[in-house]
């Protein structure tokens, strides 16, 4: 008995969502804006809950089956006969592609759910649900696509989905009237294109090394082609396999470089934030944001072959060190930049970029399944802090609107942002619930034990530290910087939104949300409280056994539950006697006590340093500045890369394009040279044949002149004509003599 | 014999309406919408015959089939002869369905001399459907020539401001690359004593040395890439474009630009194969300055017709990549891509010229936030620019691979630099997002805060057929275009097998 | 006394010749020009007619008397022409007869 049959349904459920919303959902909402909302909103909602309910459907049947991998074929996508080149529509249902099935489907039902509260009232509400839809369908075609370009198919789709649901409300604009919404959407998308460019490239090497693009395909042929040390005949020359997958698995890390916000390109993701509240949850917290990450570990073959390869970019710097090392810079780096900001939802943007950085440099490291085990815990803790926060900013907007009903609204000032920390304060009274489930994702976010977020941290910390080589060490420093900060910018921003007492009236006056929103936040808590037990260090192997006991079919360990997808850790088991073929740096199984006590220390640290050093002066305004404004940690508030982007890339290519299309295309190529040169010389050209060739030359030289010469000539022989009958009388007299001396003399 | 004519209806067929068109004054009497019925009629029923002709037509078949032949002037060894093969399937096709919807969407837009400018379509018609499946080279200058003479028109009289100025510049410029081609087919139908391009690459031999061989190749290839148009030469283009009635600008972009990629393929490559190779890197080397040329310059543009001319110069330049990878992938996305671009750009002209009905401009500046005022019709344009993009799961992103998957593989064509190419040419992806974003977001996005604009209509029931006729084939492609492979597969890999054969015995 | 042959025929007809021929050359009056015409005809009819002797030929003979039909004819268009010149011009002198002057 299994449900794999119904995994297309599980693409099925979230497509019809959005055809029924986008065809119908605005003449419901015509019709009748209550039930409109009510239907769109538990439509869109109960598709995503059948989702997870396949999800799960398809998680018994694999785990109650002893199967590894099944695969479902819908049918042919791509089949290029003579070239024997095929992409199929397929489903890969393995354990990894059913964990992030179970994280998206689930994450997002809450989420769903929630924007039903959230989003009411929004004129588009069912234009909101239409892309919630399509982009969990694209985003379950990306983690159940069984080769590369179907996974490229939803990773361009949730591309798309998160430039339509940032620009969602495409006509808000900023104080310099410019669409702010409109140009973070298109922000988006251009910088994940320049990601999509590397993607596109590996791609084409893949097919031409191993002629398919199929996950099977291509890992079997590589490992192959690595056990038995062959090159690659392509492109007319010899390749090592080392050096092409080099190749792929760094352009992999420049897509996922950009989809999932890791240096050089994170630069959108912040800007990102411009979207609704549910969608950086859903989009860019839970979900969308992983995808690189997803990519990294589904390629972990690949990367771990080019390890054992010993393939090197520069210097000993392999491939995997420099997504390493990548993932641990970005950690540290987003995590100083979330210092200095004051919006509440740009924190926990750059958090989510620190935490991906995290999950990077797990993957870098080769501990794959702790960069999953990360990706999981923070989109359940993730999604609680950004539904909280927005939480807080309905209170805010709801105290900001009581008080222009009160009448103060219009001197108290034009514009208020509901998301600037600065305005809050003391909202700990005014919203309990959502103050208990924060702190709760803050705690998690910041490695405090037993939170989800503390087991997973350590895992990667652990592998960090538990290797050998400048590589590891240095990303296992960076990293605990990194938690650090994190400890401290959650502890600032609990301390600016919840403590204190409030610095705006607004704050005074807000109000908890309704259940609709309080209910999937209660249960992330849950998930955020419960999530470190998916593959608690304690369970060794011997205790999985133990705790199985019961229902012993149930793998509870992440670890050995994923091992079935991940190939290179099955490779790089001794098995029955024989080498194993790859080797995987070292992964921690059990808890690493000085690890997770430096961490744990350092987080608390972070915490109790920032509530000591935010808002210390009483009483407390909003005008204060920050006192870490005057340290070097506030040179981070000027996102260099952002502004080296925004001040100098996008200016040049501006002035390059304005530069090529008026000067070169238009001036010299359109008007001078086509028009000056050549249609102007054209008709000078003719002006000049015709002026001094035909009218000087033809028409007066040659055929006036012959008439001219023909009258000179007559002009003359007229004289002959005397008129005189003698005169002719005389030249018939001489012809006549001519006549007789021809006859007389020549003839004969 | 075996095609029983069948071709020969079709290319002709649209000749039918003409006449009906010409007598209608004769028969009853003469109304506007009357002439209009009966062009969508003889379109549509020109369609039909297409689809007979597709349904006929065996794809394992490599070689020319369905052939229409007779002799035509014997002391000249010119035929008439019409075939079809992969090669030409599909744009016969596109052909056949881009011109009915350009007609169709000439319903309001033109309102003067309607008789001439339907008349003018359906000529129009019959020399595009020729030039696809002539298989004489000389019966094929003759409908390639005259291709230009309804266009010229319906540029010169339905156009807009600079109508004359671009109407002389599209026909003097395309005719002026033609003529170096008329030079070339009368060398080759002269000293070959036929003109018939299968017996013509059959006696290759004659005409394979070198500096004839290349010089034979550039003549044809002169004319082919003006009209394509390759980097350049493609100034003729933005002014025919933005002048050309809406419905002109479909079948320019859509069917016209393909004759010249089309002419590549057919032509330039079975019958000058080691030219080919030869000038392969040069070739490539323009089609990838036009993407990424093409790309920024359209960016730059104010107006929203002359952005979408710019980015058909860098579409066509992923199409010539592709061919000129001289490989099955390459071509056969070349092909593909040749299609899409068609339906694609076809589409964006179409959506221009909504917008340009009802508001009499098309700069960007003009518009801005009428997804607000337009949400079905700005649903349907998002789907077209995903399109254009090439968004994987539409079809633009199928040729765009494909092609890419092509240049690649060239090592032949391209020598062992063919990733260099395949790199800068991928960064025309990053390149298209931004011109077709920018684009979207000022005309749809952003505040709607000009008065004129709240006044736009969404799209009537006939916009909407012909929007759903474009968007069938965009999503059929992107979801499943094994088809279309299957249809030219067997002629394109002949012909790159006898493209490699000639490659193979050059030492 | 010599005998008279065909030599001083052809002399005598010479002589006529050249005084007709001269006198159509130099004289002014029409009529003496035509009288020179009729003089230069009748030395050749003279000429015709010795041939014809000499040659024993009836042929020259039968084209005298051509001649002789076409002078006359021509006599009487000529003297009417004259006739008419000096109804209007009151003269026969021929100078003045060059209105043909190119």
């Amino acid at each position: 008995m299994n449900a794999f049959g119904l995994a297309p349904l599980l693409l099925l459920f979230p497509a019809v969502g959005f055809i029924l919303n986008g065809l119908f959902g605005r003449r419901f909402m015509d019709y009748d804006r209550k039930i409109g909302e009510r239907w769109t909103g538990w439509l869109a909602s109960g598709l995503a809950l059948a989702a997870f309910g396949i999800a799960v459907l398809l998680y018994g049947s694999l785990a109650t089956n002893e199967l590894d991998q099944v695969t479902v074929n819908i049918f042919n996508w791509i089949v290029i006969p003579s070239s024997d080149f095929v992409v199929p529509w397929a489903m890969q249902i393995d354990t990894l592609s059913v964990t992030m099935m179970l994280v998206v489907t689930g994450v997002s039902s809450l989420i769903h759910i929630y924007a039903i509260g959230y989003m009411h009232g929004d004129p588009d509400f069912s234009r909101f649900f239409a892309y919630m839809n399509l982009f969990l369908f694209f985003m379950l075609v990306l983690v159940s696509a069984n080769n590369y370009l179907m996974l490229f198919v939803g990773w361009e789709g949730v591309g798309l989905c998160s430039y339509l649901l940032i620009g969602f409300w495409f006509d808000r604009v900023d104080e310099q009237n410019k669409p702010m919404n409109a140009n973070a959407a298109r922000k988006a998308f251009i910088v994940n294109r320049i990601g999509d460019f590397g993607m596109i490239l590996a791609m084409i090497l893949l097919v031409w090394a191993f002629g398919s693009l199929t996950y099977d395909v291509v890992f079997e042929s590589a490992l192959d082609l690595f056990k038995e040390g062959q090159a690659l005949n392509i492109f007319g020359q010899e390749v090592s396999i080392g050096a092409l997958l080099t190749a792929v698995t760094g352009l992999f890390l420049l897509g996922a470089a950009g989809k999932s916000a890791q240096i050089p390109l994170y630069v959108w993701l912040p800007d990102a934030m411009a979207g609704p509240t549910p969608v950086s949850a859903l989009i860019h917290a839970a979900t969308m944001v992983t995808a690189g990450i997803y990519l990294i570990v589904r390629s972990n073959v690949l990367y771990e072959i080019v390890r054992a390869s010993g393939e090197t970019l520069v210097a000993n710097l392999s491939i995997n060190d420099l997504v390493a090392l990548t993932g641990a810079a970005t950690a540290l780096i987003a995590g100083l930049i979330a210092f200095t900001q004051f919006d509440i939802k740009k924190v926990l943007a750059y958090s989510t970029i620190s935490q991906l950085g995290f999950m990077i440099a797990a993957a870098g490291m080769g501990a794959y399944v702790a960069a999953i085990f990360h990706l999981i815990t923070h989109a359940f803790f993730k999604a609680l802090l950004f539904l909280s926060s927005g939480s807080v900013i309905h209170g805010m907007e709801h105290g900001h609107h009581q008080l222009e009903e009160d009448g103060h609204g219009d001197d108290q000032e034009e514009k208020f942002d509901p998301q600037d920390m600065r305005t809050m304060g003391g909202l700990r009274h005014k919203m309990r619930t959502t103050f208990i489930v924060y702190v709760i994702g803050a705690l998690a976010l910041a490695g405090i034990v037993p939170l989800a977020g503390f087991w997973s941290k350590d895992e990667i910390l652990a592998q960090g530290l538990g290797n050998e080589g400048l590589v590891f060490i240095t990303v296992f420093i960076l990293l605990l910087l990194a938690a650090f900060c994190t400890a401290f910018y959650v502890g600032r921003q609990l301390k600016m939104v919840f403590f204190g007492k409030p610095r705006h009236e607004a704050a005074n006056h807000a109000k908890e949300s309704p259940a609709i929103m309080t209910a999937p936040l209660i249960i992330l808590a849950v998930l955020t409280t419960l999530g470190g037990l998916l593959n608690l260090p304690f369970f060794s192997v011997g205790a999985v056994e133990r705790v199985r006991g019961a229902q012993d079919s149930i793998q509870l360990e992440l670890e050995e539950w994923l091992e079935h997808a991940l190939e290179s850790i099955e490779l790089s088991k001794e098995v029955a006697g024989k080498v194993p073929i790859l080797e995987l740096p070292e992964t921690p199984v059990t808890l690493e006590l000085n690890v997770a006590g430096l961490s744990l220390a350092l987080a608390l640290l972070g915490l109790g340093l920032s509530m000591l050093v935010v808002y210390r002066r009483k009483p407390e305004r909003a005008e204060d500045p920050d006192p870490l404004e005057k340290t070097p940690i506030w040179w981070f508030s000027v996102l260099p890369l952002n502004t080296l982007y925004m001040n100098y890339f996008v200016p040049a290519f501006n002035w390059l394009a304005h530069w090529l299309a008026d000067k070169l295309d238009w001036e010299f190529w359109h008007d001078f040279f086509h028009d000056r040169i050549i249609r102007d010389g054209y008709i000078g050209l003719a002006n000049f044949l015709n002026k001094r060739i035909d009218a000087a030359i033809i028409d007066d030289g040659i055929v006036n002149g012959s008439a001219k010469a023909t009258g000179w000539l007559a002009m003359q022989l007229r004289k002959m004509q005397t008129g005189y009958v003698r005169n002719y009388a005389l030249s018939v007299f001489l012809g006549v003599v001519v006549l007789i001396i021809y006859i007389i003399f020549l003839v004969k | 014999m075996d095609g029983f004519g069948l071709l020969s209806l079709l290319t002709f067929f649209p000749l039918v309406g003409v006449v009906i068109i010409l007598l209608l004054k004769a028969i009853r009497r003469e109304s506007d919408n009357l002439i209009r019925q009966i062009a969508i009629a003889t379109s549509v029923i020109t369609f039909v015959i297409a689809v007979v002709v597709l349904i006929q037509f065996n794809p394992d078949r490599g070689g020319l089939q369905m052939i229409d032949q007779a002799e035509w002037i014997p002391s000249l060894g010119v035929q008439y002869f019409l075939a079809v093969d992969g090669l030409a399937i599909l744009f016969v096709m596109l052909t056949a369905l881009v011109t009915p919807l350009a007609i169709i969407s000439s319903w309001s837009a033109i309102q003067s001399q309607v008789k001439g400018y339907y008349i003018f379509m359906l000529l129009l018609e019959t020399a595009m459907i020729g030039v696809f499946l002539a298989q004489d080279l000389f019966l094929f200058y003759i409908f390639w020539e005259f291709t230009l003479i309804p266009m010229y028109f319906l540029i010169g009289i339905w156009g807009g401001e600079k109508r004359v100025y671009a109407s002389i510049k599209f026909f003097l410029y395309t005719m002026a690359g033609s003529l170096f081609m008329l030079v070339a087919i009368l060398y080759l139908g002269l000293t070959n004593d036929t003109f018939s391009v299968p017996e013509l690459i059959a006696s290759r031999g004659t005409f394979a040395a070198m500096p004839v061989q290349a010089l034979l190749f550039l003549g044809f290839a002169i004319a082919f890439a003006i009209k394509v148009p390759i980097f350049p030469f493609h100034s003729w283009l933005p002014d025919a474009h933005t002048e050309a009635p809406t419905a002109g600008s479909i079948v320019l972009a859509g069917i016209l630009l393909k004759m010249g990629t089309y002419g590549f393929i057919r032509f330039n490559l079975p019958l000058f194969p080691e030219a080919s190779f030869d000038f392969a890197p040069f070739i490539a080397v323009l089609a990838i300055i036009g993407i990424i040329y093409g790309a920024i310059v359209s960016f730059a543009q104010k107006d929203v017709k002359r952005l979408v001319a710019y980015s058909s110069v860098s579409h066509l330049g992923f199409v010539m990549l592709g061919i000129f990878s001289l490989n099955v992938q390459g071509i056969e996305g070349g092909i593909l891509q040749g299609i899409n671009h068609g339906l694609s750009t076809g589409a964006l002209f179409f959506i221009v010229g909504i917008l340009y009905e009802q508001r009499h401009t098309r700069l960007m500046s003009d518009f801005g936030g009428i997804w607000r005022a337009l949400p079905v019709f700005t649903a349907l344009t998002l789907v077209v620019v995903l399109s254009s993009m090439g968004l994987p799961g539409l079809n633009g992103f199928i040729g765009e691979f494909t092609i890419l998957l092509g240049s690649m593989g060239a090592d032949e064509a391209l020598g062992s630099n063919a990733w260099i190419y395949t790199a800068f040419a991928a960064s025309g992806v990053i390149l298209a997002a931004i011109y077709l974003m920018w684009m979207f977001q000022r005309v749809f996005l952003g505040p709607l805060d000009k008065e004129e604009n709240r006044r736009l209509r969404d799209i009537n029931t006939r916009e909407l057929v012909i929007f759903i006729a474009f968007l069938i084939f965009i999503v059929w492609i992107g979801i499943s275009p094994s088809p279309y492979f299957q249809v030219m597969d067997a002629s394109v890999s002949r012909l790159v097998g006898d493209l490699n054969l000639s490659v193979a015995a050059i030492p | 006394m010599p005998e008279v042959t065909i030599g001083w025929y052809i002399a005598l007809s010479v002589a006529l010749f050249t005084i007709g021929s001269l006198g159509v050359l130099i004289r002014r009056n029409a009529i003496i020009i035509f009288m020179s015409i009729e003089l230069m005809l009748n030395s050749a009819n003279l000429a015709f007619v010795a041939f014809a002797r000499h040659l024993n030929d009836i042929n020259g003979q039968v084209i005298v008397f051509f001649v002789i039909t076409v002078a006359a004819a021509e006599v009487a268009v000529g003297l009417a022409l004259i006739v008419a010149i000096f109804r209007t011009k009151h003269s026969i002198n021929i100078d003045e007869l060059h209105i043909l002057k190119g």
